[in-house]
């Protein structure tokens, strides 16, 4: 039998299954919440931070990743106070300005509200968000991609790049990579990257799911609606 | 040895070992930490030994390896009892003087005893050196009194009798108690009260606890858990038995660092002296307490020493931080609840079972209470491991004991707590030692570097250093941490070159803010303070890398260029000779001058030139 616990998400009180995380409930109830690491079904890694919020505690808050906290009786949550706002801004700003080849991830920062990188653009092509390496792993248990390396030199890779015969060419690591939908003006050349800010959010291959949410009808959510597809594929 | 069933067994051999030691009179110790290793003291150790089977007095006097003193400096160095008379820099040669001379004849060697740099007079004793009167030892005083790879000498000191009384006397809640009262916390870094988590793991209800002892020191310039390790690895085991009585542990492992061969092989073998004894194992002195300790080697990553990472290490996988959400004092190794500490706090445990958390609380500030190891280095006349109590001022630390400035410079500022720490200038040096207010100096403890700098260290340099130093360590998991850091740096270089502007301070504060809420682990969270802590206090040393492309202390080589005063200049020609470059061209006896296109601004010039003719602007 299900546990409920309830929680109090941006002033709504919400009913959770115990065990769920703050994100899943949140998007489940409707509230946006930006995420990039996260994919339903899979582990949470917390590597994003795109989904910070801030958990009020005693008056004291502490800004953590909702993908990681697992709902508690009781949990006051705020999802988009300024604090968090300036924060994620400043992330999808890093985030974009590694990857401005991705729509993806232009998306999610033009959503961000980030409308001026102040860095130099980079141009990689992995941000390191680790879908690929935990949807081989926990789908398949295959086990074919992980990461190699740390800091500056972390990337992902098949294990001492041997390991060919345990991938099950299911290709779901292609299917969950940002980067793999270019932005619609094709990719771009290096030295000439730019924040777009016109394109829909796309973050996964799957139908979309129209008219699911308000936010997203008011322009303002992150089609978290397209899960109901991706539970389907699944 | 026979094994100690009883908490009696372990009195009378205590009392007897304490006999034995008494019959020999004469003890010469000398230093075996790795500081006096690296000036060769086992050489020092070996040479002495032979003199002493020589003259037949092998018998009669008692030579003691020990681990470190503290004082590095002065490195190898020995100490002689009765008498108390001090020898530093010893050398091989001097064997024979020091066992004909002093152990026989009771004299004293004079060129062999430690001038005091300030008043200039040769000091005879150990307790009247400056650089030891300053300080409060606590834990390092047991150094010198115990060699690291013999149970019996600990023993005899009073060893494992905190231990035989806590599970004899006291409860576990008692325990967790009286480690409350003393206010005890952690040496690692994070200042979190060890009485506390003590309490919420032996709350957590599971089949199995561990304890954890974390020697994963990877500070630049910090070496307090070496040293405690490697020189008195039974006191940390006993802490930890204390500890694991306490929140009911059964199994414990301490993680120590490989780059530490010295501390891993004394840690080993301390344990297996402990098991032979009976001291780990099944009901431990005759008690129903059993605990057994394993002794794990760290894979290297300086994130290892975060708690979360440094569990998975110990698992086997990947040493890379998770979420700390649930705490590790109810989830941590395999699963299980768990509690780590640091070295330092461990060995501070014995103490406070036997002397009683007040006499613990009596030393220190309000909020930090009893002593903490710092590693003195840098620019400084006496380096090395120093011990003072909770309160004490930075002033007191960085000119008493560490003796001011080398070569007459002006002291500029103090990094303290590694790279998680800050740069403390001149001015906030009457700050004292205390968890909570070096923290809201934008600095912290951390755990226990002190790296003090000089007129001739650039602080924008400084934190480019740490930057580096952390966008290497970092494990690259999280955003913030991995790409924050590397854009801190990308910024803090563009400076240090002379393409930087104002607004790109702007910048870096606030993404120096972001990196700190928002990171993963504390790696992350602390990232930011070189750069918050330097640009807090040295913000005019940044805004003259930008508006002046000029590096106040001639360090950034993109902003300074080498230059020969001709009216010093003698032509001598030995900065021609030094280059090796070839950029210094001129006539014998006529200035020189140096051809900026094939200067690399090493430096070997300036350092060659005695007449301080090359100038650096």
């Amino acid at each position: 039998m299900l546990h409920y616990v309830s929680v109090n998400i941006d002033g709504a009180i919400i009913k959770a299954p115990k065990g769920s995380s703050v994100l899943e409930v949140a998007i489940e109830y409707g509230i946006c919440i930006p995420h990039l690491c996260h994919v339903p079904g899979l582990s949470d890694i917390g590597a994003c931070r795109l989904c910070i919020v801030e958990n009020i505690t005693d008056g004291r808050s502490q800004v953590t990743t909702s993908c990681t906290l697992k709902v508690q009786e009781g949990m006051v949550i705020r999802t988009n106070t300024d604090r968090i706002k300036r924060l994620r801004h400043n992330i999808a700003e890093l985030l974009v300005a590694e990857a401005p080849n991705s729509r993806a991830i232009q998306d999610i920062a033009v959503r961000c509200g980030v409308k001026k990188v102040r860095y130099p653009f980079r141009n990689s092509n992995c941000v390191l968000c680790g879908r690929c390496v935990r949807a081989c792993a926990e789908i398949w248990h295959a086990n074919a991609l992980g990461f190699v390396g740390r800091g500056k030199n972390r990337h992902v890779e098949r294990p001492l790049n041997m390991r060919e015969e345990f991938c099950k060419q299911c290709d779901y690591c292609v299917q969950l990579c940002p980067m793999t939908i270019t932005p619609c003006d094709g990719p771009m050349k290096p030295g000439e990257e730019y924040l777009c800010g016109k394109c829909e959010s796309q973050l996964m291959i799957t139908e979309e799911v129209p008219d699911s949410c308000a936010w997203c009808r008011l322009g303002e959510g992150f089609n978290c609606g397209r899960y109901a597809g991706v539970k389907a594929v699944r | 040895m026979p094994k100690l069933a009883t908490k009696e067994d372990l009195e009378v051999i205590g009392k007897q070992l304490l006999l034995d030691r008494k019959k020999i009179n004469k003890t010469i110790i000398v230093c075996g930490g790795t500081g006096c290793k690296a000036s060769h003291s086992q050489d020092v150790i070996e040479a002495i030994n032979q003199e002493l089977t020589t003259q037949e007095m092998d018998s009669s006097v008692h030579l003691r390896m020990t681990g470190c003193h503290g004082f590095c400096e002065q490195g190898p160095i020995a100490v002689i009892e009765p008498g108390n008379i001090f020898y530093c820099h010893i050398t091989p040669e001097d064997a024979h003087d020091i066992v004909t001379r002093t152990l026989q004849n009771g004299e004293v060697i004079e060129r062999l005893l430690y001038t005091d740099p300030v008043s200039g007079r040769k000091i005879r004793t150990e307790s009247e050196i400056p650089f030891y009167l300053a300080q409060d030892r606590q834990l390092l005083s047991h150094n010198r009194e115990v060699n690291p790879c013999s149970i019996e000498d600990y023993i005899a000191v009073g060893g494992y009798t905190a231990l035989a009384k806590a599970i004899n006397s006291l409860s576990p809640e008692e325990i967790i108690h009286e480690i409350k009262v003393s206010g005890l916390r952690g040496r690692g870094g994070g200042g979190f009260p060890t009485g506390r988590k003590w309490a919420e793991c032996s709350e957590a209800s599971s089949d199995e606890k561990y304890v954890i002892c974390n020697a994963d020191e990877g500070d630049p310039g910090a070496y307090m858990d070496r040293c405690v390790l490697e020189g008195n690895p039974h006191l940390v085991i006993e802490g930890m038995m204390i500890g694991a009585y306490a929140v009911g542990a059964t199994k414990g492992y301490i993680y120590v660092r490989n780059e530490y061969p010295l501390a891993v092989k004394h840690a080993r073998f301390a344990v297996q002296q402990a098991r032979k004894l009976g001291l780990l194992g099944e009901n431990i002195l005759g008690s129903s307490f059993s605990f057994d300790v394993d002794v794990a080697r760290g894979g290297g990553a300086f994130v290892c020493g975060e708690s979360t990472a440094l569990m998975a290490s110990l698992e086997g996988k990947v040493g890379e931080p998770r979420p700390k959400d649930v705490h590790t004092v109810v989830d941590g190794l395999w699963h299980k609840p768990t509690t780590l500490n640091n070295v330092e706090t461990w060995a501070n445990v014995p103490s406070i079972i036997l002397n009683g958390a007040n006499w613990f609380a009596s030393k220190g500030t309000k909020g930090s209470k009893g002593t903490k190891i710092l590693s003195l280095t840098g620019r400084i006349k006496n380096t090395g491991l120093v011990e003072v109590a909770m309160g004490t001022p930075i002033r007191d630390v960085v000119f008493n004991i560490g003796g001011g400035a080398t070569d007459g410079k002006a002291i500029k500022a103090v990094q303290t707590g590694g790279p998680s720490g800050g740069c403390l200038p001149v001015d906030k040096f009457d700050l004292p030692v205390d968890f909570d207010v070096l923290y809201e100096a934008g600095s912290m403890i951390g755990s226990g570097g002190m790296v003090v700098m000089d007129e001739s260290s650039c602080m924008v340099d400084v934190a480019k250093y740490f930057l580096t130093f952390l966008q290497d360590e970092s494990c690259g998991m999280c955003v913030p941490c991995r790409l924050g850091i590397d854009r801190m740096l990308e910024i803090i270089t563009d400076i240090t070159e002379g393409r930087g502007t104002l607004e790109q301070l702007d910048l870096i504060e606030e993404l120096a803010d972001t990196v700190t809420q928002t990171s993963l682990c504390g790696l992350g969270k602390t990232a930011a303070n070189p750069v918050l802590s330097t640009l807090r206090y040295f913000r005019e040393e940044y805004e003259a890398h930008i508006n002046n492309k000029e590096c106040p202390a001639g360090v950034c080589k993109a902003l300074i260029e080498y230059s020969i005063d001709p009216e010093k200049c003698t032509g001598c020609g030995r900065c021609t000779l030094a280059c090796i470059h070839g950029a210094i061209s001129g006539e014998k006896k006529e200035p020189h001058v140096i051809n900026p296109e094939l200067c690399q601004k090493c430096g070997i010039c300036r350092s060659e030139c005695k007449h301080e003719a090359i100038q650096v602007r």
